[in-house]
């Protein structure tokens, strides 16, 4: 039992009906029979003084502000999250890489319908409408593009802050261990490079897209699991490193 | 019909604005959110956990959470309730984990009368009460009764949801509070009869 502050014992079951007062859930009749304790008695007076006190001043305890370097890694955190979940960038590019093949085949229809004999005022209505098509057609590959732009703008932008991060906390893992990673990370920028390439002679080619956002995502992924290695490593973890470790290897 | 506040409907439409903003990945948008909402989260996930290193790691881990969950926010309450409540809840999941690995007596709530409170403390009788000593005297709190007192008078929760966020019964939290007050008091002013 906690201990009440006056001598008298009868103050005791009044001291729940003082907490039931600060926080105003007292009615009608318990609130009367407490003021009628507390006009003789200083102790419980006191008491729901204090308490008062407590509760306005809880209130009002000013929100505490986090080290500014909570947001850089939460934002790399981010970054990453996005370019390992894509949406809606990449989902984006999907469905619109969808629809640009739905449109050419529609362009195509269109065409193919051009080219039978015809009256002149419907054809030509036809070739308006075919070349709307065409150009909105266009507009979507600028579309598709655009959003592959953007995904990969997104990879480039967490793969940065990935990489702050595992520069900045290097010192933490075993150098051999380090070695191999950069070695990892080493087979994956050459295959980003390949890619890159790829796109450049191909730029239509939808394998090497896949081929350098799937190189991506990989190098993604391994700076995440460094980042989270030195974090265990940092704090002596032996089985939190065992576990990413383990992981590791298996990807 | 009650009026709602226009500034009111001004934060309500703020908040859909911002969560519109972060689903459809606006740059930026959630730097803006994190602004808005991070040191009050932050200041919740200290005051759970009393470790301000465990503090940072745990409000990154609440903002990534609502990164995935924004999708299911749907304006039905204050998106800072929305938040609060994934904080609370990301909290108490951290304190439970390190619970299981490292509980402690004074943890259950009944051996806390043993603790030894100071003969007198920094409040002195007709002062106001400074902010700083009570905020050391709530870090003092055993943890139960300092997440039933930060739940209930610091965030505002009432008990039957204290008691649905702990797994409680309401009366426990009403307990629990009655008690970290009364805690509060003693190593605020002293241990009674010692002033």
């Amino acid at each position: 039992m906690e201990r009440h502050t006056s001598a008298d014992p009868a103050c005791g079951r009044f001291a729940a009906l003082i907490h039931d007062r600060v926080d105003g859930a007292l009615d009608a009749g318990a609130q009367q029979e407490l003021d009628a304790h507390l006009a003789s008695c200083a102790a419980c007076r006191e008491l729901l003084s204090d308490l008062d006190a407590i509760k306005r001043t809880a209130v009002d305890i000013p929100d505490l502000t986090p080290r500014s370097e909570v947001w850089t890694s939460l934002s790399a955190r981010l970054a990453a999250e996005a370019a390992a979940r894509p949406r809606p960038f990449w989902t984006g590019a999907r469905v619109a890489l969808a629809m640009a093949a739905t449109l050419v085949v529609a362009v195509t229809s269109s065409v193919w319908l051009l080219r039978a004999p015809a009256p002149a005022a419907p054809a030509d209505a036809s070739a308006g409408a075919a070349t709307e098509v065409i150009q909105s057609g266009g507009n979507l590959v600028q579309d598709v593009d655009e959003h592959l732009r953007i995904a990969d703008e997104h990879y480039v932008k967490a793969i940065a802050g990935l990489e702050q991060v595992v520069k900045s906390g290097e010192g933490a893992l075993d150098p051999a261990l380090a070695a191999t990673l950069q070695k990892n990370l080493g087979v994956i920028d050459q295959a980003i490079t390949e890619s890159r390439e790829a796109i450049k002679t191909q730029p239509n080619s939808q394998l090497a897209q896949t081929s350098l956002f799937e190189a991506l995502r990989q190098k993604v992924s391994l700076l995440e699991d460094t980042v989270a290695l030195i974090n265990v490593m940092r704090k002596g973890d032996q089985a939190g490193a065992a576990k990413i470790l383990g992981g590791l290897s298996k990807s | 019909m009650a009026m709602i506040p226009s500034d009111r409907i001004e934060a309500n439409r703020l908040d859909r604005d911002i969560a519109q903003r972060c689903r459809g990945g606006e740059a930026g948008a959630f730097e803006e959110l994190y602004k808005r909402f991070g040191s009050r989260l932050y200041t919740v996930a200290y005051r759970m956990t009393g470790s301000a290193a465990d503090a940072e790691d745990l409000v990154q881990d609440i903002f990534l959470q609502v990164y995935r969950r924004l999708d299911t926010y749907r304006g039905d309450a204050a998106l800072g309730t929305w938040l609060h409540r994934i904080a609370v809840n990301a909290c108490l999941d951290f304190v439970r984990s390190k619970q299981g690995r490292r509980r402690r007596v004074t943890d259950t709530g009944e051996d806390l009368d043993a603790l030894e409170a100071p003969a007198a403390g920094p409040w002195r009788a007709g002062a106001a009460l400074d902010r700083m000593e009570l905020e050391r005297a709530i870090a003092q709190l055993p943890p139960s009764y300092r997440r039933a007192f930060l739940l209930h008078d610091v965030e505002g929760l009432e008990h039957h949801e204290i008691g649905e966020t702990l797994g409680i019964a309401e009366g426990t939290s009403k307990s629990l509070l009655f008690k970290a007050r009364m805690r509060l008091r003693v190593l605020l002013r002293g241990r009674p009869g010692e002033r």
